[in-house]
């Protein structure tokens, strides 16, 4: 079951990391984070992309971690983790793109 | 070597034996009872699947003919067919009844029928619960149904947005109907989702590593795993708006901190997983059907289970796409676009997986071959269109108008009910043993496929014209009067199409010739058995060596695991969940009327919270008690029992003297939804204090010391009751046990009084939606204290009746995990509380 355990760790820690920034945008907004001066720009946008940048690593590691070879078990192990990295990835770049409580 | 390394080695054959023995053995054990009472206490799933299907397939019939009504009112701008009022009942019930009544119970009627077969196991894991899903939908669905002709339907569409079903704009009982007979027939969505987790996990054929079993089980356990997260969401909005309709709690009311938001948000979290829900065991049929109809393999095996994983967690990133229009600001927004355009990668490389099977094999056009290419057609339109409306600038033209009425009938239509039809017209000859009867299945697909473009196609148009949903006439837009007109006509070809296609169905079950075994030549177990399928599925359980359609022979004569009945009980194999190791014998239940009992007493609380009669629902939830109290009576042993000797070289335990029963995986299983839940109320909590308007709330009544205190004694006492669940499955049986267990009732008395003095400490929840929360949360807390305190009663009477023992463990591994999720939940919840109270 371990390979099963290591191919959701990519996507839960994609769902994961898209509740915590989602979490963190509605409450910035609501106690005023954007007019929080913070290194590299608005409180609110560091804590998000501060976050969202920690996430990323942590997804670089599952992939790292991802058993190598051609059996099946691990290339699904290694699947998850590529989905996990590129659903965080993109989905999470608005962080970075938009305005945020506009 | 002990029975475990056993295990692990390839069981030997099982000597042959006399075919018409072994089946009239095991169809003395495994058939239903006969007349009435087999109707009534039923719980096979052959059986029950069956009538899942065939209920949701009148449902789908009376769902069609509301539509019907729909499009003759649309045929004209100044339709007098129906009156708004009505008109409103009508689609709302259209858009409920295809949803709920429908699209649901017909994949958990597919899954409870095929699952075993096609996995190698002779039944469900928990058969009980299959019936009590099986009665839950259909009271549930009758008082639904039965509102339309009383004429108080639903009629705030099918999506129930606050404030338009609240107290004030529907006074009536229309949306009590709606969110009572939903939330009934949710228990059964719940429940189906619990034992097609477990039996797919638990109940393969040996030596079935999850790696290698067939691509339906893959796609039912995703399907299943999101029911269990997806449904929650739904029951608490459900759960939470008849509470501010009957008692004025306000979780939905600016006025006092609540927000119509919340419910959009509830609805959504579960109504877009819905549509996923809906459309993976569909694209399950179909990874089973196009290779068998293009004779070959399936292509890209792993890609797809990745692709199921990949849409099964992307599918909850995407709700808030069902509310671009509302004023979320732009990042937020733009978080769900970018998940709603993902989502389009794993749904494009299942479809590319399916062509290049296509394009591999040798394709024949059978009739399931040209609904899974109507399938093609129909479902990639839908999804072109599901990417237009997650861009959100076209969304915010596009929304709310026929175009979205269009898109949707495109993906559930060519998701849903193109792939149902493939199915079933693959797996007919297994349902009733006959071949069906030639040409009509065809005329039927093209006039359906004909009647379904020709209805919804031009929809696009309508909607781009501009012309919103939900409207009953529209004198004002003559543009809109041709598109309207044609989508009516063509609908009625698509109706007759519909007709056709039941039509054929009788005729095979009643009138086709005999069907050979495995007319179509497949490779998976569901065809390694006599048509039509017998009560107990195999002889003997497929094992390595004999785990395919070729293997029909061999196990009908009892050469693969645990052949027969010799016991005279329901046994089936259960295996470890991710290699297929064989891991005990489990003794399924047998026909019972108590499904039905629980169905009905269910059923009596929620007539009597529609009736408004509040103050007897006590009494329905103490019969509710009882009732359940029974389903554990009838369970347990009073003795240890040999191993059973599945195969030679074999040995496995029954179930009562192991740990990791399926008892224990659906508990966990249930546990996941019950954490989805409460994960939901969290959000709720949240939502509310940094969204809504009308905070902060008034000051707050928990002062002083005696909040803290109560608070203390409650989990002080949970935590004693987790503890002696531990010490009490350490003693198992005897003296020792059965005080253990008293003392973890005293322990869960203790919690709930300490909880019911917290009670009357609380604000009024009428005031503020924060006082309404908290009141929830405790309620939340009282309901899992006074499961915990039943389970602990439970084990006492287990112990007290001889039914612990050394190796039998009785309840207390369940009660042990219920113990810690309620006492975790509560300190979540008022460590919540607290972090109000100080900051």
């Amino acid at each position: 079951m371990r390979w099963v355990v290591g191919m959701m760790a990519g996507p839960v820690l994609w769902a994961v990391l898209f509740a915590a920034v989602y979490a963190l945008h509605g409450i910035g907004c609501a106690w005023g984070w954007t007019g929080v001066a913070a290194p590299f720009g608005s409180l609110h946008i560091v804590a998000m992309a501060g976050v969202w940048l920690a996430g990323l690593v942590l997804h670089v590691g599952i992939l790292a971690a991802a058993p190598k070879g051609p059996a099946r078990e691990a290339r699904l192990h290694r699947m998850g983790a590529w989905i996990g990295l590129v659903a965080s990835g993109l989905t999470l770049l608005p962080v970075l793109l938009t305005s945020t409580c506009g | 070597m002990s029975d475990a390394k056993r295990s692990d080695v390839t069981p030997q054959a099982n000597p042959p034996q006399r075919a018409l023995t072994l089946h009239r053995e095991l169809t003395a054990v495994w058939s239903d009872l006969p007349g009435w009472r087999g109707v009534l206490a039923s719980v096979n799933h052959t059986t029950i699947g069956l009538r899942f299907m065939a209920t949701a397939g009148v449902f789908f019939a009376i769902g069609g003919v509301l539509s019907m009504l729909i499009r003759a009112q649309l045929a004209t701008p100044r339709g007098a067919f129906l009156d708004t009022a009505l008109y409103n009942q009508i689609f709302t019930m259209h858009g409920s009844i295809m949803m709920f009544l429908f699209a649901i119970p017909m994949l958990e009627g597919l899954a409870l029928w095929l699952l075993p077969k096609i996995l190698g196991a002779r039944d469900m894991a928990f058969p009980r619960l299959s019936a009590l899903g099986y009665w839950c939908y259909l009271f549930g669905g009758t008082i639904i149904l039965l509102s339309l002709l009383a004429g108080v339907a639903p009629d705030g569409g099918w999506f129930m947005y606050t404030p338009l079903s609240d107290k004030t704009y529907t006074p009536g009982i229309n949306a009590d109907v709606w969110l009572l007979g939903i939330t009934f027939v949710e228990i059964s969505a719940v429940a189906a989702a619990v034992e097609i987790t477990v039996t797919i996990l638990r109940c393969r054929s040996a030596h079935m590593p999850l790696s290698r079993m067939p691509l339906m089980g893959w796609y039912m356990l995703g399907t299943s795993v999101m029911m269990l997260v997806g449904f929650p969401p739904l029951i608490l909005g459900s759960i939470l708006l008849e509470m501010e309709r009957a008692f004025g709690w306000p979780f939905f009311d600016v006025a006092r901190g609540g927000d119509p938001l919340l419910w959009q948000h509830l609805f959504w979290l579960f109504g877009h997983p819905e549509v996923y829900i809906i459309f993976l065991p569909a694209a399950g049929a179909l990874s089973t059907i196009i290779p068998v109809m293009s004779r070959t393999t399936i292509l890209g095996y792993g890609a797809v289970v990745a692709a199921v994983l990949g849409l099964v967690f992307l599918s909850f990133g995407l709700w808030v796409h069902h509310m671009f229009t509302v004023g979320i600001p732009h990042m937020a927004l733009a978080f769900f676009s970018a998940a709603s355009a993902l989502v389009a990668v794993p749904t494009a490389v299942q479809v590319f997986a399916w062509i290049g099977t296509i394009w591999k094999g040798r394709p024949q056009l059978k009739l399931p071959m040209l609904y899974v290419l109507g399938f093609f057609l129909t479902f990639v339109m839908g999804g072109l269109t599901g990417v237009m409306l997650a861009i959100v600038p076209f969304n915010w033209q596009a929304h709310d108008t026929a175009f979205v009425t269009a898109h949707l009938h495109y993906v559930l239509i060519g998701g849903f009910v193109f792939p149902l039809m493939a199915a079933l017209t693959y797996w007919m000859p297994l349902i009733c043993g006959r071949a069906r009867v030639p040409k009509l299945g065809e005329a039927a697909f093209w006039l359906i496929l004909i009647g379904f473009h020709g209805t919804f196609f031009i929809m696009h148009l309508t909607g781009l014209l501009g012309m919103p949903r939900r409207i009953d006439i529209y004198p004002d837009n003559p543009e809109w009067v041709l598109p309207n007109l044609v989508s009516s006509i063509f609908s009625m070809v698509l109706a007759m199409g519909f007709a056709l296609f039941v039509f054929d169905m009788v005729m095979q079950w009643f009138f086709g010739a005999l069907s050979r075994r495995n007319p179509w030549q497949a490779p998976t177990l569901d065809w390694a058995m006599a048509l039509p399928a017998p009560a107990y599925n195999f002889a003997s359980l497929p094992a390595p060596g004999r785990d395919d359609a070729a293997a029909a022979v061999p196990l009908a004569r009892g050469e693969g695991i645990l052949p027969g009945a010799p016991r005279g009980w329901r046994e089936t194999l259960v295996v470890e969940p991710g290699s297929g190791r064989p891991d005990h014998i489990a003794v399924l239940p047998d026909n019972t009327i108590l499904p039905l009992a629980t169905a009905a007493v269910i059923g009596s609380f929620f007539m009597l919270m529609l009736a408004g009669i509040y103050w007897l629902t006590p009494v329905a939830i103490m019969a509710i008690v009882l009732v359940v109290w029974r389903w554990g009576m009838v369970m347990g042993t009073g003795q240890d029992h040999a191993p059973v000797h599945a195969a030679p070289g074999l040995p496995l335990p029954l179930h009562w003297q192991v740990r990791g029963t399926l008892a224990y995986g659906g508990a966990v299983a249930t546990l996941v939804a019950d954490g989805s839940l409460y994960a939901c109320l969290l959000f709720g909590v949240g939502f509310l204090s940094v969204v809504a308007p009308g905070w902060p709330a008034p000051e707050s009544g928990l002062t002083g010391v005696w909040p803290a205190v109560l608070v203390a004694v409650a989990l002080g006492a949970m935590a004693v009751g987790s503890v002696t669940a531990r010490l009490a499955e350490a003693g198992r049986g005897g003296d020792l046990a059965r005080q253990r267990a008293l003392l973890g009732v005293a322990a869960g008395v203790l919690a709930l009084v300490a909880l019911a003095g917290l009670a009357l400490l609380l604000d009024d929840p009428r005031r503020h939606a924060r006082d309404a929360l908290r009141g929830v949360l405790l309620g939340f807390a009282v309901v899992h204290g006074v499961i915990a305190a039943l389970l602990a009663l439970r084990t006492y009477a287990d112990a007290r009746d001889g039914r612990m023992g050394p190796s039998r463990r009785g309840a207390t591994p369940v009660w042990r995990l219920w113990q810690d999720f309620a006492l975790a939940t509560t300190a979540v919840s008022a460590l919540l509380v607290a972090g109000q109270e100080l900051f």
